[in-house]
């Protein structure tokens, strides 16, 4: 198809068709970055994201944000340099927390039977929007990588916060002192995840005691900035154009 | 322009399937039984497991039953699996069809990784309460980091009425009663509904208005300042303000509603108890033990010493769970799973009670289809061919002594 001989009969015509496509893109757009961010979050972040007994103040808040990171960074690439969209964070996490709760609502909760209250997934979408907002505000790489990278490794947990302090309320259960998400793990019974492999409260960040939480949140946003930069030329180089022939591309 | 209309419709189909690839991707391990297809020097040199009850064969929903008993951690744990210094006492069910209402060993709770020693007998107890009804194959399970699960003898066990009316009632140390089956989903549907419908605003402000084909070309002719007006910054603004604002927000709130939390509790647990068993009178010494593939049977050699002061009778060979029986000395009342029984499994050469100072050969077979069906005989092609097993002997009154045997294992074609 050359740019003389147009496929479209008049301008109305041609916007009609741009808007269809527009749509076309947008859902084939969502749902591979969904396929895509889903696997590769379940294979990174996997049990932190899906029990409640994995979701602490240090692993959970530094695993999470530096493993989530990737998707957003390389879709804000191809959003933003190509089409002027700061949406591809937010596109990201939307899809990807669709997938995640179709599959805990299916698998865990459907299949299972693991109460929804014990593998529901973490939130995300605080640092997507900051992420988009530095990056449309700023509209400087750099500058989305070090601040809304900083911003979404920072946002997790106080993001998260509301939805898993309840169940961090301690019990006592047989004369020991559990929280209410350390019960879930022990009395919903996981065959294939022991206790063992609970990666919850280990670290070197003993010394600074009961705050450890903004701490692994400071680290894991330095972390995510570098891991933004990382994916971001990811992203540019899965978006060349190089293996597309033809002049007008 | 059909021809790329068809391609973007194929894609999108393409793009649907790897989303639910994706969907399906994960799903936690819902059958516990590998029983048969775990490596059978595994069962057999690992735990033993014995004395194992099932207090019942059929409960109601939100009703409890335990599985209790004994097990032995082998003196000769294969080299090629990490020793039991952090392993966990687990159950083999299909998921939470019961939830573990409590688990000990030694009599100490054990929520967490414990660390055993080998060579020394343990008494525990897992106590389930019934959940989701089925019939379901009920396990007791050591899960050993670095040894993978090592799965004890499996009995049906058959949950009646329904789970809607499971609960899960406790009282927090703050005083509240709540049921774990639901507790606080309100509002983490809340939540997690109200960010959804921020990313998804934020997602329609721009998705509105004509996207790729006229941006791209207003991109690659120098004009994509015009793109983002200053409406759309200020749009970002409050979304930013409001993002952050927010966050703040519900961290004090949710400070204020729950004052009293607690970090997730984690560790291993060391010094867990084990039973004081007095030294076995009985010696066992095997001079030569066969396993012949078409009969089915394990043939020992055994020379056995009464070192005691009452006579003594062989009554069972126990091998990875599976009981090998002489009718004649043990009747088993535990009701133990028919599978794992071999009533009669057990021929002794010369089983007359052996006085105390004796020292007799004695030739032994063990035999039942359970060497083919629980894939015992498989051992015959292990790397070490080598067998393990527990002895019982019994004196007048019933008094047992157990004896660990361990020695290379021959096999007999022909
Ligand atoms: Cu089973």
């Amino acid at each position: 198809m050359s740019a003389s001989q147009s496929a479209v009969r008049s301008r109305a015509e041609a916007v009609a068709v741009s808007r269809t496509f527009d749509w076309m893109i947008l859902f084939t757009l969502f749902t591979v970055v969904l396929g895509g961010y889903h696997i590769h979050y379940m294979l990174t972040g996997g049990d932190w994201d899906f029990w409640t007994d994995w979701k602490d103040r240090r692993l959970w808040v530094t695993v999470a944000p530096i493993v989530s990171i990737t998707f957003p960074a390389a879709v804000q690439v191809m959003l933003w340099y190509r089409y002027r969209l700061p949406i591809g964070a937010t596109l990201c996490v939307v899809a990807l927390l669709l997938g995640e709760w179709i599959n805990r609502y299916l698998n865990f909760w459907g299949w299972t039977y693991f109460p929804v209250n014990m593998v529901f997934p973490s939130n995300l979408i605080p640092g997507a929007i900051i992420l988009d907002v530095v990056l449309l505000l700023g509209g400087s790489m750099t500058l989305t990588a070090v601040v809304g990278g900083l911003a979404w490794g920072l946002v997790f947990y106080p993001g998260n916060w509301p939805i898993i302090a309840p169940l961090h309320v301690p019990v006592e259960y047989n004369g020991m002192m559990f929280t209410l998400a350390d019960l879930q793990g022990y009395h919903y019974v996981r065959t294939g995840t022991p206790e063992y492999i609970r990666m919850v409260e280990k670290g070197t960040l003993r010394t600074f005691g009961k705050d450890v939480a903004p701490v692994s949140a400071f680290f894991s946003g330095f972390v995510s900035i570098i891991i933004y930069f990382l994916w971001h030329f990811f992203g540019k180089w899965f978006n060349k154009t190089d293996f597309i022939s033809g002049e007008d591309v | 322009m059909k021809l790329i209309k068809d391609k973007v419709a194929k894609l999108s189909f393409v793009a649907l399937l790897v989303t639910m690839t994706a969907a399906m991707f994960y799903t936690p391990t819902a059958s516990a039984h590998g029983e048969k297809s775990q490596a059978a020097f595994m069962r057999m040199r690992t735990i033993h497991w014995f004395d194992l009850n099932w207090s019942k064969e059929e409960v109601a929903v939100n009703d409890t039953m335990s599985i209790s008993g004994k097990f032995h951690v082998f003196e000769g744990w294969p080299e090629t699996v990490d020793k039991p210094e952090v392993s966990f006492l687990n159950v083999g069910i299909p998921g939470p069809v019961f939830i573990r209402a409590g688990s000990w060993i030694g009599g100490q709770l054990v929520p967490r990784s414990v660390s055993l020693e080998l060579g020394e007998t343990y008494d525990f107890k897992v106590l389930l309460r019934a959940r989701r009804p089925g019939e379901w194959h009920v396990h007791s399970m050591m899960n050993v980091q670095g040894g993978g699960p090592i799965i004890g003898p499996g009995k049906w066990v058959t949950i009646t009425g329904s789970m809607s009316q499971f609960t899960n009632p406790l009282t927090t140390l703050t005083g509240d009663v709540i049921d774990l089956e639901n507790y606080a989903l309100d509002s983490i549907l809340f939540w997690s509904g109200l960010w959804y419908a921020v990313g998804v605003a934020w997602l329609l402000y721009w998705v509105r208005r004509p996207l790729f084909i006229p941006r791209y070309l207003a991109v690659t002719s120098g004009k994509a300042a015009s793109l983002i007006s200053s409406g759309d910054k200020k749009v970002g603004l409050i979304f930013v303000v409001g993002t952050i604002l927010c966050l703040g927000i519900t961290m004090g709130t949710t400070n204020d509603k729950y004052p009293v939390t607690t970090p997730l509790q984690a560790g291993l647990m060391r010094g867990i108890k084990w039973i004081e068993i007095p030294a076995a009178t009985v010696e066992v010494k095997v001079e030569d033990a066969s396993y012949r593939v078409p009969g089915r049977a394990m043939q020992m050699s055994l020379v056995v010493t009464n070192n005691g002061d009452s006579p003594v009778r062989l009554g069972e060979f126990n091998t990875a769970s599976v009981r090998f029986l002489d009718a004649d000395v043990l009747e088993d009342e535990s009701g133990y799973p028919d599978d794992l029984l071999a009533e009669e499994g057990l021929t002794v050469s010369d089983n007359s009670p052996l006085a105390p100072g004796e020292t007799r050969s004695i030739e032994v077979t063990a035999s039942d289809a359970a060497w083919e069906v629980y894939r015992l005989a498989d051992l015959i092609y292990d790397p070490d061919s080598r067998f393990a097993g527990l002895l019982f002997f019994f004196d007048e009154d019933g008094n047992r002594q157990m004896v660990k045997v361990d020695a290379p294992l021959i096999p007999v074609f022909i």
